[in-house]
């Protein structure tokens, strides 16, 4: 499932701490993405405070999902049969090569080759994009950071802000030297004035038009689409040709339903109250053609995974990434993956558990992912779960393991343990601090060893509780 | 098998046991009610970086050419009751003000519904530089649960919230208004009364 864009990219195996010692080799750098994160994180925050019934919402999101994905096959067919009297034609796509290869399909028929499209993250796990430019197709992202990283021929870092990786500085260059901007001029606004006039060029040039989906609606057949900058809405209103692409796990049942996400997704993303533009797409235009794209592409192997299922909730607002300390300090790419972040760790083990086996280790297990998710996906349980799948499977250094396996013998003896430690204090209290260090590097390099305590927990125990407790059963 | 066969049968063997489908209704029914909806949605359109515009429909022609005074190409359809498809959609590419009523407003989120049939056409609110939404006082809802309870959405086609002009912060988070949509927005607030 590797996307690429004929990039040179990504290890066979990704090495999550090596990627992010990469990005921490510029710890400048490193501050201010970790603060552009949080100051999102922040605006989230606000606008949950609005909203007293926001636990409610979260509760009713979370149940409305799991009940749909346990009727996941009726929803489909439901959808399938109301977007088909609509007059959309409905595909069904296996995986990411049969995706493609419909979505070719239906270009080449009609000769088309000039496509616009707004952001898809299921495309770009697909690898759609080179797969249709090996194609003779111009595809030309159009939402505004992925349009971005699309001239630099990177990924996205992040699934709703995929620049948020680069400094304006960096995007002057790329915009001068593509777009003919001046040269070291890199105010927002006017390059932002800039892309407009780029890309509404090829809106209005454009012979078909591809979107993501944000929610499909089973009983009525249509499609929802969220944007802020209406590149979807240009894109699907000029075109003769829309194509939705979605994975099947997009599925709610009505409307009554999709009022409770609508009010969680941008809150929970940017902290907007709802996006600029929420677009309820039922039926094509007058001699316009709307194919929609149903996906699974390993989404029915992680819906069989007991511990794992829920995952299939997530609506994608981003809300897991902002607040993930690991994410602020490591950055979308060292994850290697489509969707990067807590939500990414869970999800793409599952699509090949040798490459991405240190994605689950990306974590401090904080929950702070848990706590901000906006359908309850319980995604620090799941970390969890995957790295002892992970450590089963053998995946896992030996280094690492052989810590767990030394750890695991002292602690289930306590007499060892209760050496142990008085070796460990008194080594500590004699041993030069420079040597101490270099025995506990790297965990060292940024923070100070510890003192010893003057009194351990087993000896103030036995001091204080045991004795109590000793009278208590007299 | 073909492909519907074989994602409809691999759903079936892996799905989890059925979860009951909540009661959204009732439960969002047992929300706190929200009051002054109209000074709310008012409140909020200003902070999406829209401009309110208040008056009574009477004098809806004069706060219509007022907002945008001595422009470029107007298209309005604020009487549109119905849909038409047929036209060039680039035909309206060159619009700079354009004119719709929306069939209601959302307080808690200042989302103006257009269906269709209120935009006549698909592309001329998301080409033009300009937008005016009316917004009827009197349709103003408190929260997406009621919209969604009183809205048909499939019954034009195609139908879109609007709640304020196209924006990005897609560079280092700052906020620009005017991505590849409409660069100002005003909502007119009118009262009922013809």
């Amino acid at each position: 499932m590797t996307p690429s864009r004929g990039l040179p990219v990504i290890e066979p195996v990704v090495d999550h701490a090596a990627a992010a010692a990469r990005f921490n080799a510029n710890p400048d750098r490193v501050t201010w993405h970790d603060a552009a994160l949080w100051f999102v994180r922040e605006k989230r925050d606000q606008a949950v405070t609005e909203v007293a019934e926001w636990e409610e919402l979260r509760g009713l999101a979370s149940s409305i999902k799991e009940h749909t994905l346990s009727r996941l096959d009726e929803y489909l067919l439901m959808f399938e049969s109301a977007a088909t009297t609509n007059g959309a034609v409905v595909h069904w796509a296996r995986d990411a090569e049969e995706h493609n290869r419909i979505v070719y399909g239906i270009l080449e028929s009609h000769g088309v080759s000039r496509l616009v499209k707004s952001k898809s993250m299921l495309t770009e796990e697909c690898g759609l994009n080179p797969y249709l430019e090996a194609r003779g197709i111009a595809v030309v992202d159009t939402d505004l950071g992925e349009r971005i990283v699309q001239m630099r021929r990177e990924h996205p870092s992040h699934i709703v802000m995929p620049a948020i990786h680069l400094k304006k500085e960096e995007i002057a260059e790329t915009f001068a030297a593509q777009l003919g901007t001046e040269p070291g001029v890199s105010d927002p606004i006017t390059l932002v004035a800039a892309a407009r006039g780029h890309l509404r060029e090829r809106f209005l040039d454009a012979q078909a038009a591809l979107t993501g989906v944000n929610f499909a609606i089973a009983e009525t057949g249509g499609v929802v689409v969220c944007t802020n900058e209406g590149n979807a809405d240009l894109g699907v209103a000029l075109a003769p040709i829309h194509i939705a692409s979605m994975g099947i796990e997009k599925m709610i049942p009505g409307t009554a339903e999709l009022a409770v996400f609508l009010r969680l997704l941008a809150r929970s993303g940017t902290g907007q109250r709802i996006t600029v533009y929420t677009t309820h797409v039922h039926r094509p235009r007058a001699g316009q053609e709307l194919h929609i794209v149903l996906v699974d592409n390993g989404r029915t192997t992680q819906l069989g995974r007991d511990g794992f299922w829920r995952s299939l909730k997530c609506i994608r607002c981003g809300a897991c990434m902002n607040t993930c300390p690991v994410y602020r300090r490591s950055g979308g790419h060292s994850y290697g993956s489509t969707v990067p972040g807590p939500i990414g760790s869970v999800l793409t083990p599952g699509i090949d558990l040798e490459k991405y086996a240190s994605l689950p280790f990306a974590s401090t297990l904080c929950g702070s992912c848990t706590a901000v998710c906006p359908v309850k996906i319980d995604l620090d349980a799941q970390l969890y779960r995957w790295r002892q799948i992970a450590v089963d499977a053998g995946y896992v250094s030996g280094k690492k393991r052989g810590a767990a396996v030394v750890a695991a013998k002292i602690l289930a003896r306590p007499r060892l343990f209760a050496l142990i430690g008085r070796a460990t204090r008194v080594a500590l209290r004699i041993l030069p601090r420079s040597l101490v260090a270099a025995v506990a590097a790297p965990w060292s390099r940024d923070r100070d060893v510890p003192s010893p305590a003057s009194q351990t927990f087993r000896a103030w125990y036995k001091a204080n509780r045991a004795s109590r407790r000793a009278g208590k059963r007299q | 098998m073909n492909a519907r066969e074989s994602i409809i049968g691999a759903i079936r063997d892996a799905k989890p046991a059925t979860v009951a489908r909540p009661d959204v209704r009732t439960a969002v029914g047992r929300f706190p009610q929200r009051t002054n909806v109209i000074e709310t949605f008012a409140e909020s359109v200003a902070l999406s970086g829209a401009r309110v515009i208040e008056g009574k429909r009477s004098q809806l022609a004069e706060l219509l050419a007022a907002a945008y005074p001595a422009r470029g190409r107007r298209v309005s359809v604020v009487e549109a009751v119905e849909v038409d498809d047929g036209v060039s959609p680039h035909s309206f590419a060159d619009t700079d003000v354009f004119i719709c009523e929306a069939t209601l407003g959302v307080a808690e989120n200042r989302a103006a519904w257009l269906p269709l049939s209120r935009l006549r056409h698909r592309s001329a609110v998301f080409l033009a530089t300009n937008v005016i939404i009316v917004v009827d006082r009197a349709r103003i809802v408190a929260d997406l649960h009621e919209a969604y309870a009183t809205l048909d959405v499939a019954i034009d086609g195609f139908g879109v919230f609007v709640a304020g002009p196209s924006k990005t912060a897609d560079i280092e988070q700052s906020l620009v208004i005017g991505a590849h949509g409409p660069t100002s927005l005003t909502i007119v607030l009118v009262d009922g009364a013809a």
